[in-house]
């Protein structure tokens, strides 16, 4: 369903990915993992949209329609979603009010009428209870004065509650205690199903034992240095990423 | 440019002689008005080269000559409403239109009524008040408005009258190169309390140049909104001056959308122990409109607090200046005031000044100002938009939710509702037309 071929990427000049190749079916789980500053967000970034980012050379297709040409808007309405590495505080727009637009926003782009006020009620509390939110956060503005891990949980709420095709997960793990790790671990669990896929960029090996992946890339220095099975996460957790890359300094801080 | 407009003042004598000679009233006004006529004269037209003009281009307004407005007959129509029963009194071109106003039965004492009528029927009443509030002295506009004043709202609440409904105070204006001077004279007594709503809307062009007046007794409540929709070519150039009196506490919310250059100054005294005062202000602008506040609060006694949030969302080529000056005299100790001024600018021409200043005279007080301008933060627009949310609506969201606790301030239900509709229509339109 993603088809990602040579894909370059350059930041203020700077080329960052640097020929990425990388298809995800429905129902596949793939993870990347990989030092500081490899790319990781960039790719994530790119796959969503974001201004600053030029892409030199190759593309990406979602559903065999070239993705690098829809605005970010037009991306989420055709089923992607991504959980930002750094969630953005919106003070003065509340949680419930900002999910019903977004809601809304995908359903019109479908030519769906608006959501019955009841019927989006319940799935907010399905919803909630599932990433085990509290519900004073839907009042609140987005993210405004949110905990690390309340964000976090809040981008996966937003995930559920949105029922998107293809998710990337970026770093969503970082940060948490191993409690709500397992809270969004079970909350992307649940949302697995073989129509949807899911890319979940990760430091760590911990939180693959939750979210098995069929699929693991190393990302070095904007390239993919060596993919594998859920194994190979095992096999960094141990040697660190020194076997790929020049700069031990960068290979420790990860492996921490 | 001129540096001043000496032909501009001069064209005022004749004018003035003949309004004076032609209207009946007691010699008390008659004498003010002569007084700050002189006064006007003393002044002269304001210019760039006078701090407190320096961002006020008035070069637009001595182009043209201003005359006193003939009647006009207005469809009621074209009138703002509020839900819900009111004291409503309508004037058209500055003078009261009894056919459009309304008044319901009012509490023993109370007045609410057009200044010219209680002129001759309560003197008494308005002399203690009407120009006796300190205050913008050196403002031509107000001396202007004084000597020229041909009619306006006076309202009057003898102590611990309570006035339940909202007086809705609606001033129109129609009319070409007419310029127009409405009164408001609002004086509560002890314990009295008012819920106060001041329109000004009209069409177009014209130069609106009114002066309210409140005062505000021992403990008295006040909560006046005053919602400047002036018509797109028309000038307003509006003064508001305040004395409030012990535990007093006034509410102000000063909403500003229309005509090309409009201009607010206001001077509010905390004359009494415990008196507070609150201003809440928020300018929308955009094409080549020009919106100001000159603000001026002065503690004179201890515990005294005020707070000031002036917001400004501007678009295309609009420009917005904010001058907050708080004095605190020596003596007013336990002074608290605070003062922010936010500016949301939605276009790279658009602009924002703000001068916040703090004279202080007392050791003992807390007093800070901030003062922020930005654009839309790009991270939050993307975020939204990673969530499915088109451009403009995004866009729209985050400039309300800029200036949605302005209006959450309001809490005169219906006004907060029509205000957040014309913010929704004005960010639908822009942001439409806009990138
Ligand atoms: N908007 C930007 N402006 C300038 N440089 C950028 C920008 N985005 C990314 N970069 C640079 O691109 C490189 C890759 O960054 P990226 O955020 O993709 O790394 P990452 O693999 O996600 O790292 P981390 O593990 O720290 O999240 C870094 O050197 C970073 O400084
Ligand atoms: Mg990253």
């Amino acid at each position: 369903m993603l088809e990602i071929r040579n894909l370059h990427v350059t930041v203020e000049d700077r080329e960052i990915l640097k020929g990425i190749d990388l298809i995800i079916r429905p129902g596949e789980t793939h993870a990347i993992m990989g030092p500081n500053g490899s790319g990781k967000s960039t790719l994530a970034n790119v796959i969503a949209g974001r201004e600053g980012y030029t892409v030199t050379e190759g593309e990406i297709r979602f559903d065999g329609k070239n993705l690098l040409d829809m605005d970010p808007e037009t991306r989420a309405c055709e089923g992607l979603f991504l959980a930002f590495q750094y969630p953005v505080e919106i003070p003065g727009v509340a949680n419930l009010y900002f999910l019903k637009a977004a809601v809304n926003a995908v359903r019109k782009y479908r030519g769906e009428p608006p959501v019955d006020a009841m019927d989006f009620w319940d799935l907010v509390h399905e919803r909630m209870e599932l990433v085990k939110m509290d519900e004073s956060m839907l009042k609140r503005s987005v993210n405004e004065g949110f905990s690390g891990g309340e964000k976090k949980r809040n981008e996966v709420f937003q995930m559920a509650v949105l029922q998107p095709r293809f998710a990337v997960l970026d770093e969503t793990d970082s940060g948490l205690d191993i409690d709500a790790l397992k809270v969004v671990a079970d909350g992307v669990n649940a949302l697995r199903n073989p129509e949807r896929g899911f890319l979940v960029i990760t430091h760590y090996q911990r939180l693959l034992d939750y979210i098995v992946p069929d699929h693991v890339h190393v990302l070095v220095n904007g390239k993919i240095a060596r993919s594998g099975g859920k194994e190979l996460a095992l096999e960094l957790e141990a040697q660190g990423y020194a076997l790929y890359n020049e700069e031990p300094g960068r290979a420790r801080r990860a492996a921490a | 440019m001129t540096a001043t407009a000496p032909l501009f003042s001069e064209s005022y004598r004749p004018a003035f002689a003949g309004f004076v000679a032609n209207r009946r009233e007691p010699d008390a006004i008659a004498r003010l008005r002569r007084e700050a006529f002189d006064r006007f004269q003393t002044l002269g037209w304001p210019t760039r080269q006078q701090e407190a003009w320096r961002l006020t281009d008035l070069s637009a307004l001595q182009s043209i000559t201003f005359q006193q407005p003939a009647d006009a007959l207005i469809d009621a129509s074209a009138l703002p409403t509020l839900e819900g029963p009111t004291h409503r009194l309508v004037f058209v071109n500055g003078r009261f239109a009894p056919g459009l106003s309304r008044l319901p039965k009012l509490p023993d004492g109370a007045l609410i009524t057009s200044l010219g009528q209680a002129l001759t029927t309560h003197l008494e009443r308005i002399e203690p008040y009407l120009d006796r509030l300190p205050g913008l002295e050196r403002h031509s506009f107000a001396a202007l408005n004084t000597a020229f004043w041909e009619d306006g709202a006076f309202v009057h609440l003898p102590r611990g009258t309570m006035v339940e409904e909202p007086i809705h105070l609606v001033f129109y204006a129609a009319g070409s190169d007419v310029t127009v001077h409405p009164r408001l004279l609002l004086a509560l007594e002890g314990d009295a309390q008012a819920t106060v709503v001041v329109e000004y809307r009209g069409q177009g062009r014209y130069l609106n140049a009114p002066l309210a007046e409140l005062a505000l007794g021992m403990g008295a409540v006040l909560h006046y909104h005053q919602i400047q929709e002036e018509a797109p070519q028309a000038f307003h150039l509006g003064a508001i001056r305040a004395r409030q009196d012990r535990d007093s506490d006034m509410n102000l919310h000063l909403i500003s959308v229309g005509g090309q250059l409009a201009r607010a100054d206001l001077a509010v005294l905390l004359d009494g122990e415990g008196a507070s005062c609150a201003i809440n202000g928020l300018t929308l602008a955009r094409d080549q409109q020009y919106g100001d506040y000159h603000v001026r609060i002065e503690h004179a006694r201890p515990h005294g607090t005020s707070e000031q949030r002036f917001k400004s969302v501007l678009d295309g080529k609009a420009r917005s200046a904010f001058d907050g000056m708080i004095h605190v005299r020596p003596g007013a100790q336990k002074t608290d005031a605070r003062q922010t001024s936010r500016n949301l600018l939605l276009s790279k021409q658009a602009q924002a000044h703000s001068n916040p200043r703090l004279e202080i005279l007392a050791d003992d007080v807390k007093c800070g100002h901030g003062s922020t301008t930005g654009f839309l933060d790009p991270d939050a627009e993307f975020y939204l938009r990673a969530r499915g949310i088109p451009a403009t609506q995004a866009r729209a969201l985050l400039v309300h939710a800029f200036a949605n606790d302005n209006l959450n301030q309001i809490r005169l239900t219906p006004l907060r509702e029509r205000l957040a509709r014309l913010l929704a229509a004005r960010l639908a339109l822009d942001l439409a037309e806009g990138k």
